[in-house]
């Protein structure tokens, strides 16, 4: 290549690759980013039990009542890291919104949930019985003697309430509270790991007084809470007060489905992506403690936003009642429904209903090429066809095929699609031939989405082509 | 991804657990080296290495020390602190005619609140069967090994000195 170095550059492919960017490479420096965040999370868990080791450990085992004893404080240390990165990932930081998306996140988050719970009920049970055998009494009368130890009482109650956390989120229970009530009681996880931790410092020797370990531990902590003072109050509070958001008119788009525009300063520094959502929260004093996640439905402008929301449960509909000059806080913007989350060359969009808005903006913050996508809208009747007009005018633009498909869902063949499209044959890779090499983008009802899902995986597509946003109300 | 994710994340718990592993095994071999040299066969080194004796934790029973007065008729005696993983453990043996008339704990395992409450129970225990069998050749306290032991070593150290 030295050679090479006196002949001039060839101008054109070189410009051919700025406006192109290379979704394949984009996409496996952000898996690579994932597999730190996933190695980190493994070597956490390992690194709690080595914290018991360090401290001479692994010579624990000599007697079965110091085997169950070493058990249970195992259980303890790796169940209280688990909690610690539970809370890390529900703190929406950045990093990993932007590699691996809240929603995958959270779903990690609710994973370890009952895992922790039964590690550290494991912790309680094994040690009641460890100090019960070594004593010479039974597992029960044990806790009389253990609540004597300081600091043990506060142990005791952080244990219960992360029993009441844990059953008030199963999903069967969790139906029965409004999100709000059901947040109230998930905040007394805070509660519950805080308590917890005097017992962890004092009672084991294990994190005694001055030791590298006891540094480990209290780092854990401040990593955890810092992670949620930061991204979950402080930063929302501080974006919120620079940007001073306000509704600034209410426009119907259709029987039920509004628009609600924004005005507020320095908007473009927001630096949201087309297809994230917010969550926003309304001061009046009938909207002020329910929070809407919704997504932009276009570009912000430097002073206009705007969101577009369909009107049905208590929260949604009293929101399209409020007065233009209501503040607004939010917090956000969060989500990897964007342009940033490509990996193939090509891009495919199967959209339903109020699903529509963040594709909107996803397709106008898009840097496509000319036949590069492929939008197929989906609607039940034509009333539901918001927003259509503008995608219209954004496929001309982008030089993008849309397809629109409308009624109700089919009884045979792909159930995500109309019956007479079904009937005469339709398939996913007949509206998208390229199927394989491209990027689905599927926002719409759960039930309907999981469904296109379903279909796109029997087409071969890989999970990381596989783009979503449920739209659940 | 997902399955070098996972294979990287396990060589990472494996290497994590092996260093601290690792560690702790040091961690022991010195307190076992330590705990070597101040037992009852070579206590003269050991008070040489540990001369003073060690403040008394909060929790441990421990009267004003009175000052060590060498001889096989009677006196005070302090033993060697013997360490252990769960702290270290030192004791002071009273002679009176040649009879062990009471033993003091100075220093007890007090490696967190759980070490702490087991050596008060022990200790007690520990020191009545001393003052009725009238030697460190007592039966350890169930629960309290890692106390029973450094409390037996301490106190024949004690008794070496007193010529007993």
């Amino acid at each position: 290549m030295a050679a090479n170095t006196t002949t001039p550059r060839p101008v054109f492919p070189g410009r051919l690759r700025e406006a192109a960017p290379d979704r394949r490479r984009q996409y496996r420096r952000r898996a690579r980013i994932a597999d730190i965040l996933v190695t980190s999370l493994w070597g956490s868990g390992a690194a709690a039990a080595a914290l018991f080791l360090a401290t001479g450990g692994a010579a624990k085992f000599g007697t079965v009542a110091d085997a169950v004893t070493s058990t249970g404080i195992i259980a303890g240390l790796i169940g209280t890291d688990f909690i610690l990165v539970m809370i890390v990932l529900a703190a929406r930081i950045p990093v990993i919104d932007r590699t691996v998306g809240h929603d995958r996140a959270i779903a990690v988050h609710r994973a370890l949930g009952k895992p922790a719970l039964y590690l550290l009920l494991g912790h309680a049970l094994l040690l009641l019985t460890g100090y019960g055998l070594s004593s010479g009494i039974n597992p029960l009368a044990e806790i009389g003697p253990l609540l004597a130890i300081p600091d043990m009482p506060l142990a005791f109650i952080g244990l219960g309430l992360l029993i009441v956390v844990v059953i008030t989120s199963l999903v069967a229970v969790r139906r029965r509270f409004s999100y709000e009530g059901w947040h109230l009681v998930h905040l007394l996880s805070y509660c519950a790991v805080l308590v917890a931790v005097p017992h962890q410092l004092s009672v084991g020797g294990i994190l005694s007084n001055g030791s590298i370990e006891r540094v480990y531990w209290i780092a854990l902590y401040v990593l955890a809470f810092g992670s949620i003072a930061t991204y979950r109050f402080i930063e929302p509070i501080v974006s919120t007060l620079r940007h001073g958001m306000r509704v600034d008119r209410i426009e119907n788009v259709a029987s039920g489905v509004v628009s609600i525009h924004f005005s507020g300063r320095n908007l473009r520094s927001l630096e949201s992506a087309g297809g994230q959502f917010f969550v926003w929260r309304f001061w009046t004093g009938r909207t002020w403690w329910h929070s809407h996640p919704i997504s932009l439905s276009s570009v912000p402008t430097g002073s206009a936003a705007r969101i577009t929301v369909r009107d049905l449960g208590s929260g949604s509909g009293a929101i399209s009642e409020v007065r233009p000059g209501t503040r607004v806080s939010f917090e956000g913007p969060y989500g990897m429904f964007t342009d940033a989350g490509r990996t193939a060359p090509k891009l495919a969009i199967v959209v339903a209903g109020i699903g529509i808005t963040p594709v909107r903006a996803f397709l106008e913050d898009s840097r496509v090429q000319p036949g590069e996508t492929t939008i197929l809208l989906r609607a039940s009747t034509m009333e539901e066809t918001y927003l259509w007009d503008e995608i219209a005018d954004l496929a001309r633009k982008k030089g993008a095929s849309l397809y629109k498909m409308v009624g109700k869902r089919a009884l045979s063949g792909p159930g995500w699609m109309p019956q007479a499209d079904a009937s005469r044959g339709v398939t996913l890779q007949s509206i998208f031939p390229d199927l394989r090499d491209s990027d689905l983008y599927i926002c719409g009802p759960t039930a309907w989405l999981d469904l296109v899902e379903t279909d796109a995986r029997r087409a071969g597509m890989a999970e990381h082509q596989l783009h979503t946003e449920r739209f659940d109300w | 991804m997902r399955t070098r994710a996972t294979l990287s994340g396990i060589f990472a718990s494996v290497a994590i657990l092996v260093v601290g592993w690792q560690a702790g095994s040091a961690a022991i071999t010195a307190v076992h080296s330590s705990s070597g040299t101040t037992g009852p066969t070579s206590a003269s080194t050991a008070r040489a290495a540990s001369p003073a004796p060690t403040p008394a934790a909060p929790a441990a029973p421990a009267p004003p020390v009175a000052p060590a007065a060498p001889g096989a008729s009677g006196g005070s005696f302090t033993g060697s602190s013997v360490s252990t993983r769960y702290g270290s453990v030192q004791v002071q043996v009273v002679v009176a005619n040649g009879k062990i008339t009471d033993v003091m704990a100075l220093h007890l395992t007090d490696a967190g609140g759980r070490s702490v409450q087991i050596s008060n129970s022990a200790a007690p225990v520990l020191r009545s069967e001393v003052l009725s069998s009238q030697s460190a050749r007592v039966s350890t306290v169930g629960g309290a090994t890692y106390t029973s032991d450094a409390y037996l070593t301490s106190l024949q150290s004690a008794l070496d000195q007193a010529g007993l």
